[in-house]
């Protein structure tokens, strides 16, 4: 019992710093600030990727299909039909989570197969943003996308405002699948991870239970990506469904401990900000090398992730708890 | 519109070669490890920027630049495989991760040594056309890719079939317990089937560079090239995977000719996905690899 106290004081007051100590230590740094909101936004992608990852058992080398679908529904929502810019992210998420519909014949393939299908679906959806000029600008691109608006006599399309919307997404996020987790469902996905024939004879809806938690990923990565269009304002194909949205996002989840709900938070925080302070000025070209070398080194010495390493130290846990 | 057709379908045929070469080093390793190596398809770039660096740097035929390619790749593939060899926990998912990573670490450094541009070989006589029939026409080098790689393939072919290693790593592949109990060490058939494979990616990269052009982001293509043919085919023969990269070659080529350069992996990628949701054994059945 005082382990789960001793976790939640920790994690209020890591909230409070967050949302209360960031803006006001940080609020006139734009530099930093926005570095922070672009971790963040890996942050939110992680969480899905680990989401999936975790509870469905499913390595997707693809997310960036639902980043780049996500961003593009709201953006075209916003600027053609003059959707409001919240109301438009949210059905980007929904926008990305019905694209994901067409990836459920892919759920009866197993580990690779289904790792390169869902990359095919990346690649598929990139060429036709950018062969459907009329919809999306084509490989122009979308200028000038609505930012977010005031509320209240707050300026959210500010760097202080985007940085608050990222962050409660991520929480968000993070609270859904923690959420899911402790429920029946992921007591019944942790099962089908350990031995799925077994679950399905007990009467598990196994299938349904991973559509579920691709739909869901899809629709955490959509609501991101549309996040982003707002706040940057500008979306072309090959920036939308960039890799880039795939590679960050599972480094930071295998940094951070895809079996954990906050460790793709940290990990995003921490490889995304010492890759461009530390790193980028170092090697201009190619320093994702380095996310490579982490990518390899935890999973060959942690391959649980950064945050079951720190607490193995004090704590002799289950080595074996997962999900 | 005929002659079109006919050059396309002879171009796709002539690509098929040595897509087939990268294709079935992915398969063997699939077959003696149950893993899909996602680098393979850097090996095959590193292999090119080998030919590439002799080439710009000391002015030597690529060809002459195989024996040391053979040396680095056949190193790279061995210490992918020292690397995946440590794996014990969650096999098929950290395997997958730790290949991407070191796809990751290998683009990355071609890409901070040799830049991001896009080269080919400046040898004239790679890239003088051929006249085969009145309108076909094909460079040198991609005639010489094709042919060398078929004998490549013949060799392996053999190989696997006929020498006792190579039905040692048929044996692993089939059934890895009973393979073991039969005196097959298989930690000695793995890397051997990981260094068949790096001399099968030298090749690869070599033909690429020559007849085609290479940029540090081809790796990550070739890895997904590769995989597609090898579900086509189904992992199963090596006639079956060289069937399937021609029909990859040839789907491409008539894309290209016909729609547009862009929609060219397109093309690739649909036949990949209808394949895996219709007939996921694939097309020329004996997949019990994939049904695993």
């Amino acid at each position: 019992m005082t382990k789960t106290l001793m976790n939640r004081i920790v994690l209020t007051a890591a909230l409070a710093i967050a949302y209360v100590g960031v803006p006001l230590l940080l609020g006139g740094n734009a530099y930093v600030l926005g570095l922070i909101v672009a971790a963040l936004t890996i942050a939110g992608v992680a969480v899905a990727w680990a989401l999936l990852g975790n509870l469905g058992g499913m390595v997707s080398f693809g997310h960036a299909a639902f980043f780049g679908v996500g961003s593009y529904t709201s953006a075209v929502l916003a600027m053609k039909l003059g959707v409001p810019v919240f109301a438009a992210m949210l059905l980007g998420g929904v926008g990305a989570a019905v694209s994901s519909i067409a990836m459920l014949p892919a759920l009866r393939l197993r580990g690779p197969y289904f790792a390169l299908a869902i990359l095919a679906y990346a690649h598929i959806f990139q060429i036709l943003a950018t062969e459907m000029t009329a919809v999306t600008g084509g490989a122009g691109g979308l200028l000038s996308i609505p930012r977010f608006p005031t509320l209240l006599g707050f300026e959210f399309g500010e760097k202080l405002g985007g940085y608050l919307i990222v962050l409660t997404i991520v929480v968000l996020a993070a609270f859904a699948y923690d959420a899911i987790r402790r429920s029946t469902w992921g007591l019944a996905l942790k099962a089908m991870h350990d031995t799925e024939v077994a679950t399905r004879v007990v009467g598990v809806p196994s299938t349904h239970l991973k559509a579920a938690m691709l739909v869901l990923s899809a629709f955490i990565t959509g609501v991101v990506g549309a996040f982003n269009a707002h706040f940057i304002s500008f979306l072309d194909p090959d920036y939308a469904f960039s890799s880039g949205w795939t590679v960050l996002p599972i480094a930071a989840a295998i940094f951070g401990g895809y079996r954990t709900v906050w460790g793709p938070v940290v990990g995003a925080l921490a490889i995304y900000l010492v890759d461009q302070l530390l790193f980028k000025p170092i090697l201009p070209h190619g320093h994702q090398m380095i996310l490579g070398v982490l990518l390899c080194a935890m999973i060959l010495f942690s391959p649980g992730g950064l945050m079951p390493a720190l607490r193995r130290r004090p704590v002799k846990e289950n080595r074996h708890a997962h999900a | 519109m005929l002659e079109l057709t006919l050059q396309a379908l002879f171009s796709g045929l002539l690509a098929g070669g040595y897509y087939a070469t990268v294709a079935v080093g992915l398969a063997l390793v699939f077959g003696t490890m149950r893993v899909i190596n996602l680098a393979h398809g850097e090996l095959v770039l590193l292999a090119a920027y080998v030919a590439y660096a002799a080439e710009t740097n000391y002015g030597v035929n690529p060809v002459m630049a195989i024996p040391v390619a053979l040396v680095i790749v056949g190193t790279a593939s061995a210490i992918v495989y020292a690397l995946l060899s440590r794996i014990n926990q969650d096999r098929e998912i950290n395997s997958l991760i730790l290949t991407f990573g070191l796809g990751i670490i290998l683009t990355n450094a071609i890409l901070s040594i040799w830049a991001a541009d896009i080269h080919s070989t400046s040898d004239p006589w790679f890239q003088d056309s051929m006249v085969i029939a009145d309108t076909l026409f094909a460079m040198n080098a991609e005639v010489a890719a094709f042919i060398g790689g078929l004998v490549l393939m013949a060799g392996v072919w053999w190989w696997l079939n006929h020498s006792w290693q190579g039905r040692a790593v048929r044996a692993l592949s089939s059934n890895r317990a009973a393979a073991t109990l039969m005196g097959v060490n298989p930690r000695k058939i793995e890397i051997l089937s990981f260094l068949i494979a790096a001399l099968l990616a030298t090749f690869a990269g070599f033909a690429i560079y020559t007849g085609k052009t290479v940029f540090p982001a081809l790796g990550h293509v070739l890895t997904v090239k590769a995989f597609i043919i090898t579900v086509l085919a189904g992992m199963g023969s090596i006639p079956g995977v060289l069937i399937g990269a021609i029909m990859i070659g040839v789907i491409e080529s008539l894309t290209v000719t016909y729609l547009s350069a862009s929609l060219q992996e397109l093309a690739g990628m649909i036949l990949f996905l209808v394949v895996l949701f219709v007939s996921p054994s694939g097309l020329f059945g004996g997949g019990r690899a994939l049904a695993r």
